[in-house]
């Protein structure tokens, strides 16, 4: 079996490309959202709340980011590909799932961080968002990563367990548009859901990041075991589900 | 022996899909079609080769998956991007800097499909954008699952005539598993008939028409006149609207022709007819299974 090669992480690229619901999604649609949100932003707010706000509402849009890129793209891409054999095709060419899967990763981090950088770009020449701490910016960078390959194997376990598109599509918009809820994206706020909800919300990352991360974004400090609880519990349910495909797989 | 199959069985759970009793070998250079109706085990023989499916049994051989190459049945690309790219990355080359594959491009015209995608080509052209990749990998075993279904007579035709001149004056080993009886005449030396799921018959073209045909067979239409006249001659199966006069030797084979002749018959005479050889080999088959269970 062939080994995962700088083509083949171009080809993957190339693949992503292909198709731009990822690049409207992933890049297209945060920056729209931040720019349309923020002019709802009270004129009456002096500016540095205005700034606050503005900041606030870009560290809950960046988490659209990795949601995006890795838990829709990924997964739909995947789950067509193996509805319609390729990946069994490739491996008859000599590209493996150890070939194919590492290059799928590596193309999707490159575009999850060319969204990235687009963003943030666009936050800081744009938005004016405010400035933040070397160290507060670290944690949204390593935050957002993590979420990013938690989302990916997820959809990539998704999408080995349901084998066909349409489930598969289907499945990860549910999870994208629950997710957004439950974490304050689409403007309702954590402690504004019922307690079962928030207690649900509570065991995923995005809400720490779309709820706190604002509290320590200049200076400040913050207990982040509960945030640490959380990676755990959603990297446990993304290895339960990478197992079942595994089992699922033969 | 660059392949040998024994005692193989592969099962699709309580049913047996195919099951290989004696054993059955693959020389280097041999050309073998793989022929049998619907369910007969074809595809799933080429599978367990490969190891793509569980099997009980034995495939003794010294390739190693990557000197096996196969178009199958289905093959299915991304249609995010022009089949160029994707013949680049499977190949590991580039078509502007690789005379070999600018050749085998050639050969089958296919430069102008080139920059379209997967979805937009035809269902000659996706075949032979296969085809293309399985040639060029130059494999020690080079398997060809039903590579023309699904095509018109013509694109067919046209296909089979390409992969026959391709081989021509070459020594790869090539297992062409088909429904098609005429391209197993073109591309097939030896033929392994199956069965739902068993082996009716393993050998040489020449030596397998010989054993369940005759020297030569005697075509013609079915008919009341023509019915008549068969009845004293030794026939064979046949397709219903055809009778198939068996000659043993020379002197049978005139002797028939001048009834014909005589009796103004249009006939198509054939030493290699596949389809009725198919059909005695599977008769003889059965019938003699009748008798062992009998006794």
């Amino acid at each position: 079996m062939k080994k995962c090669s700088l083509s083949m992480v171009l080809y993957e690229l190339r693949n992503i490309n292909g198709n731009l619901m990822p690049h409207f999604f992933g890049i297209v649609f945060p920056n729209l959202m931040c720019l349309l949100i923020a002019q709802t932003v009270g004129s009456e707010m002096t500016e540095e709340m205005r700034r606050e706000a503005v900041t606030s509402i870009m560290l809950t849009m960046t988490l659209v980011i990795p949601m995006a890129i890795m838990l829709i793209g990924y997964g739909a891409l995947y789950a067509l590909e193996i509805e319609k054999g390729i990946p069994l095709r490739m491996r008859l060419y000599g590209f493996g799932e150890k070939c194919e899967v590492p290059a799928k990763i590596a193309a999707h981090f490159i575009l999850m961080t060319a969204a990235l950088l687009i963003f943030g770009g666009f936050q800081a020449v744009v938005m004016k968002v405010q400035k933040p701490s070397a160290f507060a910016l670290i944690c949204l960078v390593v935050s957002l990563y993590l979420i990013g390959g938690i989302f990916l194997v997820i959809a990539h376990a998704l999408a080995n367990i349901l084998k066909k598109f349409s489930l598969t599509f289907g499945v990860v918009m549910c999870l994208y548009f629950c997710m957004m809820i439950l974490t304050g994206m689409m403007g309702m706020r954590t402690e504004q859901l019922p307690m079962a909800l928030q207690k649900v919300a509570r065991a995923l990352p995005m809400t720490y990041v779309s709820n706190d991360f604002i509290d320590f974004w200049q200076s400040g400090s913050y207990n982040f075991m509960p945030f640490v609880q959380s990676f755990i519990f959603m990297g446990a349910i993304a290895g339960i589900l990478l197992f079942l495909s595994g089992i699922r797989d033969g | 022996m660059l392949v040998t199959i024994r005692q193989l069985e592969v099962k699709y759970g309580s049913q047996t899909a195919l099951r290989i009793d004696t054993p059955v070998s693959f020389e280097k250079g041999e050309r073998i079609g793989i022929i049998g109706s619907n369910g007969a085990g074809k595809s799933t023989l080429i599978k367990a080769l490969l190891g793509l499916i569980p099997y009980r049994g034995r495939v003794i051989t010294n390739l190693k998956p990557e000197q096996m190459a196969v178009h199958m049945q289905f093959n299915e690309y991304v249609t995010t991007m022009s089949v160029k790219y994707i013949m680049e990355t499977i190949l590991d080359t580039k078509i502007a800097k690789n005379k070999e594959l600018q050749e085998l491009i050639s050969f089958f015209e296919f430069e102008s499909c080139l920059p379209k995608r997967f979805n937009a080509l035809s269902g000659g052209q996706k075949q032979k954008f296969t085809i293309i990749m399985v040639m060029f990998q130059k494999a020690e075993l080079t398997f060809y699952d039903e590579v023309t279904s699904g095509l018109d007579f013509e694109t067919r035709q046209r296909l089979t005539e390409k992969l026959s001149q391709w081989y021509r004056d070459k020594e790869d080993t090539l297992v062409v598993v088909s429904h098609y009886y005429e391209e197993l005449e073109q591309l097939a030396s030896k033929l392994l008939i199956l069965d739902k799921g068993r082996v009716i018959a393993f050998g040489e073209k020449q030596r397998l028409f010989r054993k369940y045909c005759g020297k030569v067979v005697l075509i013609m239409e079915n008919n009341d006149k023509n019915r008549a006249l068969s009845r004293n001659f030794p026939t064979l199966k046949s397709p219903e609207h055809l009778i198939a006069l068996s000659c043993e030797d020379e002197a049978q084979e005139w002797k028939a022709m001048k009834a014909l002749a005589e009796n103004n018959v249009n006939f198509k005479r054939s030493n290699s007819d596949i389809e009725i050889m198919f059909m005695n080999a599977r008769e003889r088959f059965y019938a003699q299974q009748k008798v062992s269970s009998e006794r």
